[in-house]
């Protein structure tokens, strides 16, 4: 050994940090493969395949006719590739090349990327409906514009909007509480699903089956080879009930009267027989809202429902800016200029005297009018509850009811009138009497609350659109649950009284219903005693049936998936015709006179308006109504009027409901007037032609809809407030 | 009649030299060889399976990786029987030339070395690229030992420790800059190993190393490295860590430990692996080829790896031991120092146990420059072994 040997102890320290260091491999190997595995086990299949979504067509939705309301075009997004942009820095540098060329700015780019409404482990979209040109301008720069890829997707169309807007519905992203429901149903977080009208209601029906591509990938996402495939089977289309014609000239009706009572002056609040002054001397109507239903007795299918406000649905997919839709759809606590609402379904109606011919089907069928049809009472223009002492009448609780006035500043009187008289002339005094007695002599049992029901009033009609309101019928509970809800007072609240029954029965009091309820209750009387269930929707068709012309499908060529057109019987009331006679007679005289002479001759509410209506081609009944509005100003009253046809090859009932507009006769009476001289080929329907793109530097949400020719709203109306 | 090349020439030395027992070429350590080229083969395997489906589908011949590989390994073994036939006490008298063509090369790369991932770590010569820090570790580690063993103290005085610190320094300053930061600390770690084992006093060693663990800590957070080193660090740091700009680096050693982890016991089989073949995996050759040892052969392929090193840094310890001088125990801890941190740095990254460095496992992973450099350090060491009589 040579001299001086090295000090090999150290040696030893090297060895040791050896020995420790291969344990800690060893140990941590073992861990891994051993200990760890479930856990990271599971992860490695899903990260070795991409799969893409594919996007199903939308079903399509046409009218009775066929004539397409909804439809689809392709449309494609530009998407980046969330990898490429991952660092803030390659990110502002994509956004400083792509905005210009999108034609966006860096701030909405920068949102979408953060929105959590997009897919995080799907391309995020930046760019929608783009042009084939930009594609190729970003494809041939692909190494400019890594990441950049462009995916096919559908854009729903409305080709007729706003025409049927309510009933068609529209699409939207889904609502936060509902992302979990929608999940679970397989939809992506950005979907867009139907959010109003058949749109929402057929979702499942339109949406049709995604199908997917399944690539695998490589750890940078590139594309190595696709494993599976499967085709989206394109969603069903809907055809509607409506006949789109049809229910362009009711949405013009509406609208053209709607502008007419705007425009006209409410009579003058008097007292003492001069101009109260407490209130401006001339009022126009508001007129800011209404609503009208058209359907079928027969089969219970709806040939056109009308809602005012209206709404163009192609501003659901327009892309407009938040500001856009809050100026156009104002958040506003106001009912009269809520927007997004179907009144047809949705409005909470007081109904005045069309609901009268209820009461009387309930005084005949629970044969609460000694002799039926030919009893008889004088009425005097106000009645005196029989049952409530004089003392009492003299202290707080309301006994003496008036009849309307009759022009001359006193309730009109009208004799001895049967019940068919009562509903001709609306003698509020002989539905007062009903109201009483039938509650009364029954023990305070709640007759006429049964009797009423069966027309559907408080309950759903259960039809296919979304958000239908239940409607009310005065009771106790009902009294009680608004109580507590401080709708009306504690004293109020704690009982059902004799005077709410009478209020009850000229349609007055807590009544309310919609007007689809009282379109669906007027078709009773008007098939003999058979409550339908309405709808909108008479069939679902299998995709894919070829267009006839443009715009209309080839019911000829189509296969129809599900038949839904056979009548949904409710119920059945017995309707013999010693009830439904006096009734029917009373509404037909509504329409065609005569009325009473006492004093002097006293015209139906309807006589006057309906003397150009032509009565023999498509005869009718109807029943006028006015509901007194807030503080029973003329102006706040609203204007009803219920109508069926009398003929079996046409078989329509209608209901116009128009708020603040005046007496029945005058300002819903013209427009169901309007619908039946359409049904009885006196007016020609103006002919459906595609919209015009939709404006979007218009202020208002839909285009207006005026009629050609207004003359069929034209007729005098009545003179009584009812 | 006789073969010329097994008789005694005349003249030369006494009697039959070459059958003595102290004859070098009848010392080489078979156990350290046969350990070393096993360890090789299992590369060679793995090298071929992890390029395979990236070759195929870029339509590239699949063997085209592993060919190279192959003749690497062939350069190597001329560069390690080149290194065991001259005795490593004339090698040292050449070190310094050795060591101021290693600094030249170093500065030329920084200046035309091929761009790869942000760094300049090799000279591209066509089929085959150069990587002189690689180099470095052998040459730096030959002057080192020179240097250390001209002194034959006891104790390393502090003096000789600060210059020593100068010898290592300037190579590790050159390969920071490049950046290469595991090579550089496997320079650090083979100065400790050789310095500790000289007789430096054990409080200067433990200094520099925190030293030089602190300037990396000071440097990640002061900016001075590049960013995706910085990451390196932080996603070490934070595992599971959601920031998208991590997500990269964490996703290696995610893929990397998942590789491992579902493995088992046996593994999937050879060639089997869907991760490690899946070109999930980054640098799946070289870096993470252990990844790819774990899901193809499991915690038994990881075991053989892992006692194949250890035999090594067995032998080689031994051989440390068995050393006639100090140059030769010096070179023998200079080389298990290497291997071991460079190992424990690359099979712990796999792992998930220490932060992502680009450093290969050696004899395993692919690469020309690395497998010429390890396997000319196991001739250094069998030269050590082979001449230990004399």
């Amino acid at each position: 050994m040579p001299n001086n040997p090295p000090k090999r102890s150290r040696v030893a320290i090297l060895g040791t940090v050896a020995l420790i260091l291969m344990s800690v491999l060893t140990v941590r190997v073992w861990f891994l493969q051993t200990v760890d595995v479930e856990g990271l086990q599971e992860r490695v299949r899903e990260v070795r395949t991409r799969t893409v979504k594919l996007t199903p067509e939308r079903g399509r939705i046409f009218d009775i006719r066929g004539r397409v309301v909804a439809t689809n075009e392709r449309i494609l997004t530009i998407t980046l590739d969330r990898r490429i942009i991952q660092r803030d820095l390659a990110r502002q540098q994509m956004w400083d090349r792509l905005y210009g060329v999108l034609g966006t700015t860096i701030q909405e780019l920068e949102n979408r990327f953060q929105s959590k409404r997009y897919n995080q482990l799907q391309p995020v979209p930046l760019k929608e409906d783009v042009s084939e040109d930009l594609v190729m301008f970003l494809r041939e720069r692909a190494e400019d514009y890594p990441g950049i890829d462009v995916r096919e997707d559908w854009h729903r169309e409305y080709p007729y909007a706003p025409v049927a807007s309510h009933v068609v519905g529209f699409l939207g992203a889904i609502k936060e509480g509902e992302l979990e429901m929608y999940r679970n149903l397989g939809y992506d977080p950005d979907a867009r699903v139907g959010q109003f009208g058949v749109e929402q209601t057929y979702e499942s029906v339109l949406r049709g089956e995604p199908g997917f591509v399944k690539y695998e990938v490589n750890s940078r996402g590139r594309i190595l080879r696709q494993l599976d495939r499967r085709e989206p089977i394109p969603g069903n289309d809907v055809q509607l009930t409506i006949d789109l014609q049809m229910q362009q000239f009711a949405e013009q009706a509406l609208q053209t009267q709607l502008r007419v009572r705007q425009r006209t002056e409410a009579p003058t609040v008097l007292k003492d027989g001069e101009p109260d002054p407490a209130y401006p001397p001339i009022t126009y109507y508001k007129a800011p809202a209404g609503s009208v239903v058209l359907l079928n007795h027969a089969t219970g299918e709806v040939k056109a429902m009308a809602s005012y406000p209206n709404f163009d649905n192609r501003w659901f997919n327009a892309g407009i800016t938040g500001e856009k839709f809050a100026q156009l759809f104002p958040n506003t606590k106001d009912p009269d200029g809520s927007i997004l609402v179907n009144r047809a379904i949705s409005g909470r109606y007081n109904l005045g005297s069309s609901f009268k011919p209820f009461v009387a089907y309930a005084a005949l069928a629970s044969g609460q009018l000694p002799g039926g049809a030919d009893y008889t009472l004088r009425d005097e223009g106000t009645y005196k509850l029989e049952s409530i002492p004089d003392e009492r009448c003299q202290l707080n609780v309301k006994c003496v009811f008036k009849n309307a006035n009759c022009g001359n500043g006193a309730p009109c009187k009208y004799g001895r009138v049967h019940i068919e008289d009562a509903l001709a002339v609306s003698s509020d005094v002989f539905f007062y009497k009903i109201g009483e007695q039938i509650f009364t002599e029954r023990g305070n049992t709640p007759v006429l609350e049964q009797e009423v029901r069966k027309f559907g009033f408080g309950s759903p009609t259960e039809i296919d659109l979304p958000y239908e309101f239940v409607g009310t019928v005065p009771n106790r509970e009902l009294k009680k649950r608004l109580a507590e809800a401080g709708a009306i007072s504690k004293d109020e609240g704690r009982g059902f009284y004799v005077g709410d029954n009478v209020q009850f029965s000229i349609g007055q009091g807590l009544l309310s219903a919609t007007p689809l309820q009282v379109a669906v209750a007027y078709a009773t009387l008007g098939n003999g005693g058979t409550v339908l269930r309405p709808k909108v929707v008479r069939a679902i068709w299998a995709p894919g049936t070829p267009l006839s012309n443009k715009s209309t499908i080839d019911l000829q060529k189509g296969v129809v998936v599900q038949d839904m057109s056979t009548p949904e019987l409710v119920r059945v009331l017995p309707m013999e015709s010693e009830i439904r006679d006096p009734i029917v007679k009373g509404l037909t005289r509504v329409i065609n006179g005569p009325g009473v002479s006492f004093d002097f001759y006293h015209a139906t509410t309807g006589e006057k308006l309906f003397q150009s209506y032509p009565k023999r081609v498509l005869p009718i009944a109807g029943k006028t109504g006015t509901a007194q509005g807030f503080g029973n100003l003329p102006w706040n009253d609203s204007s009803a009027f219920g109508a069926f046809s009398l003929t079996d090859a046409q078989p329509y009932s209608a209901f116009a409901y128009l708020e603040k507009s005046g007496f029945g006769s005058r300002a819903a009476a013209p427009v169901v007037k309007c619908l039946f001289t359409a049904l009885a080929k006196r007016v020609k329907l103006p002919a459906i032609v595609p919209s015009d793109p939709l404006d979007l530097n218009m202020v208002t949400p839909a285009a207006e809809q005026m009629m050609e020719n207004p003359l069929c709203l034209v007729g005098a109306g009545s003179s009584v407030r009812d | 009649m006789s073969i010329p090349l097994l008789t005694r020439r005349p003249g030369q030395g006494l009697g039959n030299v070459r059958r003595s027992y102290a004859d070098p070429s009848r010392n080489i350590d078979w156990i350290l060889m046969i350990a070393v080229a096993l360890q090789t083969v299992i590369g060679v395997f793995m090298v071929y399976s992890a390029t395979r489906p990236r070759l195929i589908n870029s339509g590239q011949d699949e063997f085209m990786v592993v060919q190279r590989q192959i003749v690497f390994i062939l350069f190597a073994i001329i560069a390690m029987v080149g290194v065991m036939a001259v005795d490593y006490g004339r090698l040292r008298g050449n070190a310094e030339f050795f060591y101021v063509v290693t600094q030249v090369l170093l500065v030329l790369v920084l200046v035309s070395g091929a761009v790869r991932g942000g760094a300049r770590l090799s000279f591209d010569l066509g089929i085959i690229s150069v990587q002189p820090s690689e180099i470095a570790k052998f040459t730096v580690l030959l002057v080192l030992a020179g240097f250390l063993a001209d002194d034959a103290t006891e104790v390393v005085s502090y003096e000789r420790f600060i210059q020593s610190l100068l010898i290592v320094g300037l190579p590790v300053l050159l390969v920071l800059v490049e950046p290469d930061l595991g090579s550089a600390t496997v320079l650090v770690a083979a100065a400790m190993g050789v310095l500790l084992v000289a007789g430096a006093r054990i409080k200067y060693i433990v200094l520099v190393t925190s030293l030089a663990v602190v300037s990396m800590a000071a440097a990640v957070v002061g900016g001075v490295v590049k960013d995706y080193q910085v990451r390196r660090v932080i996603a070490f740091l934070n595992q599971n860590a959601e920031t998208a700009s991590l997500q990269n680096v964490l996703r290696q050693v995610r893929f990397a430990k998942r590789a491992v982890a579902t493995g088992g016991i046996t593994g999937k089989g050879y060639l089997n692996g869907p991760l490690t073949n899946g070109q999930f995996i980054p640098v799946q050759s070289t870096d993470f080829v252990f990844s790819a040892v774990g899901e193809q052969f499991g915690l038994i392929g990881c075991g053989i790896v892992i006692t194949l090193l250890a035999v090594i840094l067995w032998r080689v310890f031994r051989i440390a031991r068995m050393a006639k001088d100090r140059l030769g125990l010096y070179l023998c801890a200079g080389v298990f120092t290497m291997v071991l941190w460079q190992s424990f740095q690359n099979i712990g990254m796999t792992l998930g146990i220490t932060p992502v460095s680009g450093v290969p496992l050696p004899f395993v992973s692919y690469g020309g420059s690395h497998t010429v450099a390890f396997t000319a350090m196991v001739g250094l060491v069998q030269n050590v072994h082979m001449r230990r009589f004399r």
